[in-house]
């Protein structure tokens, strides 16, 4: 459970948001809206760990992220995956160079292992064959799926991930709606952060929570979709 | 998976083309520097070619027999800082002062050979110091059967320390490409910290310490570092040896080749090996430093 407590940002001069209460449960996809700079992404980068926020606390398994064991904030971001929005910092890498590096975050992975999976994830992304394109030649859609395929190597217990669905394309919303629920279903946690939901999605959701600037969904789990209940 | 990401040769594994062509760059740099290291060990900087030329001389009594004067040339010889001390009887003490000064060959005058025997003690390179002459000089003085004791006590000082002036400054311009190596070092390592820098983002962000990227950075720099001191100050000896073989008058200017194989020449090579990984390893860091992830 990762929960957020009276969370406030204080950004650009000004207060960006205050007071916001987040709970985000295990084994769920959780897709959370809002317009353009509402810190969409400042809230993912707290939820991380990696920025501290100005207000409140975000708690995981009952332990704080910001006041509590250093050690137990690094292993934390250890069991996080992150897609970002942007890749500029990535242009120089390849595909292959992307998984090398998840790989070497992960620790561990047999290079026989890190191929094999490398080319399934590439496959399962859309991307088969891509290992020796480089990032700075892929459109904004590859990258993001790229990008996801390398964080999916290391099997992050958490998974963020930032304008994605939107980055990636329609043709792509259903492979990624599928992923997504398989993760869930597996156990693992997804949060997505994006300017709108897919309607196909937010029909499945159900009502948002709203909270502050955002509306969060909770993407149903495929063995309630096929029961018809709701999310 | 480990819990931990193993995190040696990190800069090996996120971009080998220019580390290959820093390693290449360091090797031959070390190639360079280790032939300077060997000759100066070997050399002693100018101590070489200084005791090549020096030599004190220990006038024999006149009537002093060819037995006794070899005995003392052995007697001479035994002391630590002599290489070697040759006696010449008069009969070759006049031949000499004959080559040297042909012409004066009626001095001698009806046959009686006015110069004495004579020894000559040449010194080794690494004793060549006033108060190892000193010591041999004031040993030779005490023997009754020595009358004189030639050691140009008054130039020689100032030879020393013109001798000393010179070595310092050989091993001032080494200090000096050391130093260079140091900094090109820190600007590398600087170059390659802020064009990885946003891998090291990337793992900070999943949970790896900064302190360990360092670290292991560093470990890595001086593990390489070492290494490739070690390779190219055996290479650097190696083309010194063929050097030495090649041209044999360098001998006297550098030392023999058997040299570079002495306890002592190895050691100093180990230990700048050493010193190259302490090196490396402080470039390395103050190269994180610069250019650590945060800094944006």
């Amino acid at each position: 459970m990762i929960e957020g407590f009276r969370l406030g940002v204080f950004s650009r001069g000004t207060t960006l948001w205050d007071g916001l209460d987040f709970a985000f449960g295990d084994a769920a996809a959780w897709f959370v809206t809002g317009p353009p700079s509402s810190g969409k992404t400042l809230l993912l980068s707290i939820l991380r760990g990696e920025r501290r926020p100005d207000a409140g606390d975000v708690v995981v398994s009952g332990e704080s992220l910001y006041r509590g064991n250093a050690a137990l904030a690094r292993a934390w971001r250890a069991s996080c995956g992150h897609v970002p929005e942007q890749t500029i910092a990535d242009a120089r890498l390849t595909v292959g160079d992307l998984f090398r590096r998840s790989a070497l975050a992960g620790g561990g992975v047999r290079e026989s292992e890190r191929k094999y999976r490398t080319d399934r994830l590439l496959e399962m992304v859309g991307l088969p064959g891509a290992l020796g394109w480089r990032v700075a030649e892929l459109s904004i859609s590859e990258r993001g799926r790229a990008c996801l395929a390398a964080e999916l190597l290391r099997g992050p217990k958490v998974l963020f991930c930032d304008c994605l669905v939107a980055g990636a394309g329609v043709l792509f919303w259903e492979m990624l709606w599928g992923l997504f629920r398989a993760l869930a279903r597996e156990g693992n946690t997804v949060i997505l952060a994006e300017r709108r939901i897919p309607e196909r999605w937010a029909l499945a959701a159900g009502n948002p929570e709203p909270v502050g600037p955002f509306r969060v969904y909770r993407l149903p789990d495929p063995a309630a979709e096929v029961k018809g209940e709701p999310g | 998976m480990s819990e931990r990401p193993s995190l040696w040769w990190i800069d090996w594994r996120l971009s080998r083309g220019p580390l290959v062509q820093e390693t290449i760059g360091r090797f031959l740099f070390f190639c360079l520097l280790g032939f300077a290291l060997l000759s100066l060990l070997l050399s002693g900087g100018v101590s070489r070619i200084l005791a090549d030329r020096y030599a004190i001389t220990a006038m024999l009594r006149a009537e002093v027999p060819s037995s006794e004067g070899e005995g003392l040339a052995r007697k001479a010889a035994a002391l630590p800082p002599v290489r070697s001390a040759t006696y010449r009887d008069p009969e070759a003490a006049w031949e000499e002062f004959l080559r040297a000064y042909p012409g004066l060959g009626p001095v001698r005058g009806a046959g009686e050979n006015p110069l004495p025997g004579y020894i000559e003690i040449r010194i080794r390179p690494d004793r060549l110091t006033g108060a190892d002459v000193d010591l041999v000089v004031s040993s030779l003085r005490s023997v009754p059967l020595i009358e004189h004791v030639l050691a140009g006590e008054v130039w020689l000082p100032r030879l020393l320390r013109a001798g000393r002036l010179a070595s310092r400054a050989c091993w001032g311009i080494f200090g000096a490409f050391l130093a260079c190596f140091f900094l090109v070092g820190r600007l590398q390592e600087r170059a390659r910290a802020v064009a990885l820098a946003g891998d090291f983002s990337f793992l900070a962000e999943r949970g790896v310490p900064s302190g360990r990227l360092a670290f292991f950075r560093a470990a890595g720099a001086a593990v390489s570092g070492f290494l490739l001191a070690a390779a190219g100050t055996a290479a650097g000896g190696g083309a010194l040896f063929l050097f030495l073989r090649m041209f044999p008058f360098l001998e006297g200017v550098v030392g023999p080749p058997s040299d570079l194989l002495l306890p002592r020449t190895v050691a100093a090579a180990a230990l700048f090996s050493c010193g190259a990984a302490l090196l490396s390893a402080a470039a390395s860091v103050l190269g994180w430093r610069a250019a650590r992830p945060g800094r944006k």
